[in-house]
């Protein structure tokens, strides 16, 4: 069996997954705000022609700068940070989505080029432009905006819902996956909101406005918030399409993801109840001040959800196929039997400070099975993990991994390559002592062999919800 | 290897190597523009004349947001090709880089937001010092992008062992003297096409028929011509020390015609400028062979570049792969969105050119103040 290495890189004290993480939420921060912001442009330059808002094409004007200098440079390039920063964190997972999907990718990336092509034709020459072409560029650049979403939102939910693409092989089965259309339609009401939020932002900033215009123009944006009303059906649609164990994490399953989906909806209904007591309702006028704090609210409800669709994939990357440590669920059967480093052809970074050949053998199964959501002593750092457990807890535990934590893979390598890992575990829990005596006891590795043979590598949360339940 | 590129290999391979290429060549087309442009707007800075009367700095502090723009746009559709054909050693270098090729993501947005600051009246009103640091720092952005680029390319060439040893001692560069001919071969290779976009924007922007374009072709010739000279001559030193199948592969079946491409391309653009001077105009017929002359040793250029790649890489082993994504759907529909989005993105460029549409309006601020926005 052909399984790939890549070199793994060290990030220290930091979770990879915060890593991408962190940037995930900022590039779709972003990008939510270059899409939400097309279509409300679109809506004021349509109540600018209609005489509903005459002082709307200023308001546009001016609002277009900040989206082009902040949508245009920092979303472009945060997407073009995303892919490289996938590839630093797991290759072969952007490596299976660009395979799968590249037409698609292709395709995605036409609309692209159409956004960015229509965006600066608006930018340079929209105030020379009569009603009609402005309308024209502007509809012309929400509409690449949003397909741009549309592309990209198939290819990531296919990730959590693979549907029946696993069984056809189709790229359509895949991209028109069972959260395909909950995740499109929650992501473009954030959207709006997001760029409503901004669009109220940036008026309190444009220079010549009265306040009645300000306010005037800020009641007209506040009309892009309404469509939040929905959020909570689409977030039941979103809930019931994804399995069931992805669901249980985030209902208490994983106290992490059960307390970043609870800031997300407290962030949104926050928002939410402002919108609608404060600026539907009472037509309340809105500073600078709050809209940023209002914005900060979004950030972080767009925070919370991204955790959460991060997190509910465990213990997979793409769903049914590949772990999150990259290994599929083919490979973890037959590297019990060959080891999970036995062909890596990377030797350690730090091997002379390791004490024993068993030691170095641990460092590597941590790098190769671990180290893509756990750090030695940092964020989830297996010392703070393990620390009160004994050795053969230990044991017991990593070689039934999926069943210490269903969210876990399970453990992917020979019984003499767990045991190394214990002993590193120990190694690092014991402050890394000069000398460490190696533990080759025959018993030991018998019972390793026993535990991991009984649970065998089905995949924890096919051990807690069934096969059946896992899907949909 | 025994056919011109990409004749030479199984249809799945030829074909994604021929959408490589092609899309690579585009997007070196605008990357040009901003790794030259970047250069001589430091010297602008620097000269600090009080006036620009060939327009050379002005077009370029308006326009290379937008062509930084484009570049990074553009650059987006041959990263994704690269995985497909060369999957592993792509990510094993952007892995082994590290920390320094992820770099350069920060370096490009301070770049971008540098360009900016240079088109604001801040930059206009400060000195001449602010100038230099503003447009100097945007070129070494670039700058190290471009160089970045390279290592990484380079590093992705070598063998496994390479690439262990590299690993273990935590390396997050790159050094091999080959660096140097290949980066001199792409910089000074961006003036050429410089100087035809420049060409082509002073023609298309002039305010009236009478503009006198005598001195700035002269400029425009010689800037073209040095570039070529040394792009040619660092070219040829780097097929000198890269190992003999690469010197096969370029100088052999696959890759001749595509050399002669490249020479044919220079020759155009060489005698073109030439012409060009004697006219004393920035006449289309002859704009239009110099482009096409450096669109074609553009393409030409990539081709070789890729032709050096393969010959250090066992490209056999990759077929496989090139086979299985070239069975997966969605090619009619990339297809078809690709001719209506170009379709339509002519249709945005034809309507805001088109004379009828750009009366201005009387509250219309001046073209200065809005790119100074």
């Amino acid at each position: 069996m052909d399984v790939p290495y890549f070199p793994i890189n060290d990030f220290g004290p930091i979770m990879k997954g915060l890593v991408i993480g962190g940037l995930g939420i900022f590039h779709v921060f972003l990008a939510q705000f270059a899409i939400g912001g097309g279509l409300l442009m679109c809506h004021l330059q349509r109540l600018a022609q209609a005489g509903r808002l005459p002082l709307a094409r200023r308001f546009i004007d001016d609002f277009f700068q900040y989206l082009v200098l902040i949508s245009f440079v920092m979303g472009a390039l945060t997407g073009v940070g995303m892919w490289f920063t996938t590839i630093q964190i797991s290759p072969r997972t952007i490596g299976v989505m660009v395979e799968e999907f590249h037409w698609l990718w292709a395709t995605e990336w036409t609309f692209f080029c159409l956004e960015i092509a229509s965006g600066y034709c608006f930018y340079r020459y929209g105030r020379r432009l009569n009603d009609r072409a402005r309308l024209t560029l502007l509809a012309t650049y929400s509409a690449a905006a949003w397909f741009s979403l549309f592309w990209i939102n198939g290819i990531l939910s296919w990730q959590l819902t693979p549907g029946s693409f696993m069984e056809t092989g189709r790229v359509w089965d895949g991209f028109f996956n069972p959260s395909f259309f909950p995740s499109l339609i929650f992501r473009t009401i954030t959207s709006m909101t997001i760029a409503s939020l901004a669009a109220c932002l940036v008026v309190n900033f444009v220079p010549d406005f009265t306040r009645e215009e300000r306010a005037e123009i800020i009641h007209k944006c506040a009309a892009f918030l309404a469509p939040m009303a929905a959020m909570p059906l689409l977030g039941i649609w979103y809930f019931l399409s994804i399995p069931a164990d992805s669901r249980s994490w985030i209902l208490g399953g994983s106290v992490a993801m059960t307390l970043f989906f609870s800031l997300g909806v407290a962030c949104s209904m926050l928002i939410g109840a402002y919108a609608l007591f404060g600026l539907l309702r009472n037509q309340l006028y809105i500073n600078g001040a709050t809209c940023l704090l209002l914005l900060a609210l979004a950030f972080l409800a767009t925070a919370g959800g991204e955790f959460v669709r991060e997190g509910a994939r465990k213990p997979y990357t793409i769903r049914e196929y590949l772990y999150s440590n990259s290994l599929t669920e083919d490979e973890v059967e037959w590297l019990r039997k060959h080891g999970s480093v036995t062909n890596d052809p990377y030797p350690l970074q730090n091997r002379d400070e390791l004490p024993t050949d068993q030691i170095r053998l641990g460092a590597k199964v941590f790098r190769k099975q671990c180290s893509i959501c756990h750090t030695i002593d940092g964020a989830n750092g297996l010392t703070h993990l393990t620390a009160t457990w004994t050795t053969s807890q230990l044991r017991m535990n990593v070689s039934q991994l999926q069943r210490t934590k269903p969210f876990m893979p399970p453990f992917a390598g020979t019984p003499e390559e767990l045991e190394a890992l214990i002993q590193w575990i120990q190694w690092n829990n014991s402050d890394r002592p000069d000398d460490w005596p190696p533990s080759h006891d025959p018993d030991v590795l018998r019972d390793i062999r026993k535990w991991m043979d009984e649970v065998g590598t089905t995949p924890g949360i096919h051990l807690v919800h069934g096969s059946e339940t896992s899907q949909p | 290897m025994n056919a011109p590129f990409p004749f030479g290999f199984p249809w799945p391979t030829a074909f994604y190597l021929t959408l490589y290429v092609v899309t690579f060549a585009i997007h070196v087309a605008f990357m040009h523009y901003v790794i030259a442009g970047s250069s001589y707007l430091v010297t602008v800075a620097v000269r600090n004349r009080p006036v620009d009367p060939d327009r050379r700095g002005t077009l370029l502090r308006d326009w290379m947001p937008l062509m930084l723009s484009a570049a990074i746009t553009a650059g987006v559709a041959p990263l994704l090709f690269v995985q497909i054909l060369y999957q592993k050693p792509y990510y094993t270098a952007n892995l082994l880089l590290f920390n320094r090729w992820m770099a350069i993501l920060p370096a490009l947005i301070v770049g971008f937001y540098l360009l900016y600051l240079l088109k604001s009246p801040l930059a206009t009103r400060r000195g001449m010092w602010l100038r230099v640091v503003i447009t100097a720092g945007a070129f070494g952005c670039f700058f190290f992008t471009g160089w970045s680029w390279t290592e990484n390319h380079l590093l992705s060439l070598q063998s496994n062992e390479v690439w262990a040893q590299h690993y273990a001692e935590g390396r997050t560069r790159f050094w091999t003297i080959t660096l140097i001919p290949r980066l001199i071969t792409w910089f000074a290779a961006a003036f050429p096409t410089l100087a035809i976009w420049l060409a082509w924007q002073i023609r298309l922007t002039a305010d009236d028929d009478t503009e006198n374009h005598a001195t700035v072709i002269g400029r425009l010739a010689l800037t073209a011509w040095i570039g070529m000279a040394i792009s040619v001559i660092a070219g040829i030193v780097l097929l000198v020390m890269d190992p003999p199948e690469v010197r096969q592969a370029v100088l052999g079946i696959a890759g001749i015609p595509w050399m002669l491409l490249g020479i044919a391309g220079v020759a155009a653009q060489a005698i073109g400028w030439w012409q060009l001077r004697g006219v004393g105009r920035l006449s289309r017929s002859r704009l239009t062979i110099i482009s096409a002359g450096c669109s074609a040793s553009i393409l030409a250029g990539a081709v070789l570049r890729e032709l050096m790649r393969i010959s250090r890489l066992d490209i056999a082993a990759f077929y496989p792969k090139h086979a299985a994504a070239a069975e997966v759907g969605g090619l009619v529909v990339f297809l078809f969105f690709f001719a209506v989005n170009a379709v339509i993105i002519g249709y945005c460029i034809w309507l805001v050119r088109s004379a009828d549409q750009l009366a201005p309006t009387d509250d219309a601020p001046a073209q200065d103040e809005v790119h100074s926005a």
